[in-house]
């Protein structure tokens, strides 16, 4: 039996967050939302966050700026990211800054869901 | 009619001569050893304005002012002394003051009586001397220089506009050297009627083009031969002629320039329109995935909430997922056909690399489709940008699939009972082939004609960018896509891509 994760959700795209944290919750896991880059970071100082899954191109700050923020605190900070189209430099930037992975938008849930379960193992 | 020049028949009646000599159109006077007019014909007496009674045993002192008279005189005195013929102009005083000029041809005789004579001819010069004046005019009004040169070298005639285009006044010297100069390249001048254009530079006078043209030897009076000779100038003409073709010249290169600005606007606008339909696109795709990625979460949790409880909706569920991997790929193939990003060439052993994506594409192929490889570079290192052309072997493969088995699912439909996509590579000139070929119905010529353009489909579900797209990518990377297809025949995709990177130009392309 795998572990409960705490996971975070980052995407401005309130529908997309939601069904993704209904989707972990439904796995009994605890999941923390978050609409923009600054509230991932603030998410992160607050929770002890296993897993994030985080938007690019967001508001206020894009998801890898504030996953290279994160890192700066927190090295061992897991994080995937989610894109709707690749913009090239930033997912480099996130892939050499030590992310796990990126999934195209919209999800293939079954890998989604692989990559949470490698994290639970 | 032969006659006896010593017959009876030679006219003797001095009435009769005298009436001969009054009709000649001569004027004929004698005057005696004394100088005093012994004779004058009606012509005579006429010229000079005088009656036959008024002259006869007259001197020309008792009728014309002294100084006149004295000319006359000293002419006549010379040809009575010396017995030699004397031609020469005179002018008869008029009553106006005007004079009348005359060429007088004098001559000793000695009469039958024994007694010396002087006898004269006058003829009028008046009209000769009009027409000179005449031609004088015309020669000084005529924009062409005219001079006559006689067979000894003698200039006997130069025109005003010749004088200055040999250098001013009086400047018979550069005439001389002017013909000279002339006889260097055309000995036959102006001997020979000719007509000839050269460049006459004398001291001190602009150099200038001008057009010769010399009559020949004629016979124009005098005792020897002339040739008149004309010099048009023709400088302002050359020089027109050449500023005319300088005209021509730069009308020529401003044309080719403007066809390279017009190609090079153009390249520009269809640049600028593919970067605004690449940012457009990458917009639209940004703000579709994300409710599609909702739509997909939200199916999954529907169905795994509803899962077990028997309510018979699993086929909805799947035509949503089925509607939005379609939604995704026409997102996919936009981005693919609009990206104008810079490609990220790096060398890289290209049939290792192929291979890995076809294992990765033949997972998701229709069953009934094979695919089959035969990859011949041999390790040879290839730049690409293997995102990109990834894109472009991917949707080659789902084509050719489309063309052999439509959607896979029903065998009626398939163009052959046994579909099969041939993957191959090897190296072409200066570089590598990738030949993606199925076996499926072909296309007809006019549906090759068009593959290329965008938008054009023959699917009911295709949106027309993925044979532009694959071309989009060759292009980018400097190479090319070529098609064959033939009804019946299957078809042929191959990409070819140079050994060399792309250079910076055609990446942006």
């Amino acid at each position: 039996m795998s572990r409960k994760l705490n996971i975070l959700v980052v995407d401005d795209d309130a529908a997309n967050a939601e069904s993704l944290a209904e989707l972990f919750a439904m796995d009994n896991h605890r999941v923390i939302v978050a609409y923009d880059g600054e509230q991932a970071i603030e998410a992160f100082s607050l929770n002890k966050v296993d897993v994030g899954f985080f938007d690019v191109m967001m508001p206020k700050k894009n998801g890898v700026d504030s996953f290279m923020q994160i890192k700066s605190t927190n090295p061992d900070a897991r994080v995937y990211f989610m894109t709707g189209y690749s913009a090239d430099d930033l997912i480099d930037t996130a892939v050499k800054g030590g992310a796990l992975g990126v999934f195209s938008k919209p999800v293939d849930l079954g890998r989604l869901l692989e990559a949470v379960e490698r994290e639970a193992a | 009619m032969a006659t006896d020049p010593t017959g009876g028949k030679r006219l003797e009646d001095p009435r009769v001569l005298l009436s001969i000599l009054d009709n000649l159109p001569t004027s004929i006077f004698v005057k005696d050893e004394e100088l005093n007019f012994v004779y004058s014909n009606v012509l005579h007496c006429e010229m000079i304005g005088r009656s036959e009674a008024e002259l006869l045993g007259h001197s020309d002192a008792d009728f014309w002012p002294p100084e006149a008279a004295r000319g006359f005189l000293e002419h006549d005195r010379l040809v009575i002394d010396s017995g030699q013929v004397n031609i020469s102009e005179e002018s008869i005083p008029g009553d106006n003051g005007a004079s009348k000029p005359i060429l007088t041809r004098k001559a000793r005789l000695t009469g039958p009586d024994g007694q010396t004579y002087l006898i004269g001819t006058n003829t009028d010069l008046a009209a000769i001397k009009q027409r000179e004046d005449q031609y004088k005019a015309l020669s000084e009004t005529v924009p062409v220089g005219v001079m006559q040169i006689e067979e000894n070298g003698r200039v006997a005639f130069c025109n005003p506009l010749l004088h200055a285009y040999c250098g001013g006044d009086g400047a018979d010297e550069a005439k001389l050297d002017l013909i000279d100069k002339i006889k260097v390249t055309h000995p036959d001048f102006p001997g020979e009627s000719c007509k000839f254009e050269i460049e006459i530079a004398p001291l001190g006078v602009p150099r200038r083009s001008v057009i010769v043209i010399s009559s020949g030897w004629l016979w124009i009076g005098g005792a020897q031969r002339s040739a008149i000779v004309s010099v048009v100038d023709v400088s302002e003409m050359t020089e027109l002629r050449r500023i005319n073709e300088e005209v021509s010249r730069l009308n020529r290169e401003l044309a080719n320039n403007m066809k390279r600005l017009k190609e090079a606007q153009d390249e520009l606008v269809t640049k600028g329109r593919m970067e605004q339909l690449g940012q457009l696109t990458a917009t639209v795709a940004h703000e579709l995935r994300n409710p599609l990625g909702a739509v997909r979460t939200s199916a999954f949790l529907l169905e795994r909430k509803i899962k077990d409880k028997g309510l018979g909706v699993e086929a909805q569920i799947e035509r949503i997922n089925k509607g939005i991997v379609r939604c995704d790929n026409i997102i996919t193939q936009l981005l693919d056909f609009s990206r104008s990003k810079q490609l990220n060439c790096q060398p890289g052993d290209l049939d290792q690399w192929l291979a890995q994506v076809l294992d990765e594409e033949a997972k998701k192929l229709p069953a009934a489709v094979t695919i089959s490889c035969s990859l011949g570079l041999e390790g040879g290192n290839v730049p690409f940008d293997p995102s990109r052309l990834q894109r472009a072997i991917v949707n080659l493969i789902s084509n050719a699939s489309e063309a052999l088995v439509g959607q896979g699912d029903d065998p009626a439909k398939f163009a052959t009972p046994e579909p099969v996509i041939s993957i191959s590579t090897q190296r072409q000139g200066e570089g590598i082939a990738i030949e993606v070929r199925d076996n499926g119905a072909g296309m007809a010529p006019e549906v090759l004609a068009r593959i290329r353009e965008p938008l054009f489909t023959t699917k009911s579900f295709g949106t027309g960018l993925g044979v532009p797209a694959i071309e989009q990518i060759a292009l980018q990377h400097g190479g090319r896509l070529d098609i064959t297809s033939a009804p019946g025949q299957g078809a042929v995709f191959t990409i070819w891509l140079p050994l060399t990177a792309p250079s910076d130009t055609e990446k942006a392309a």
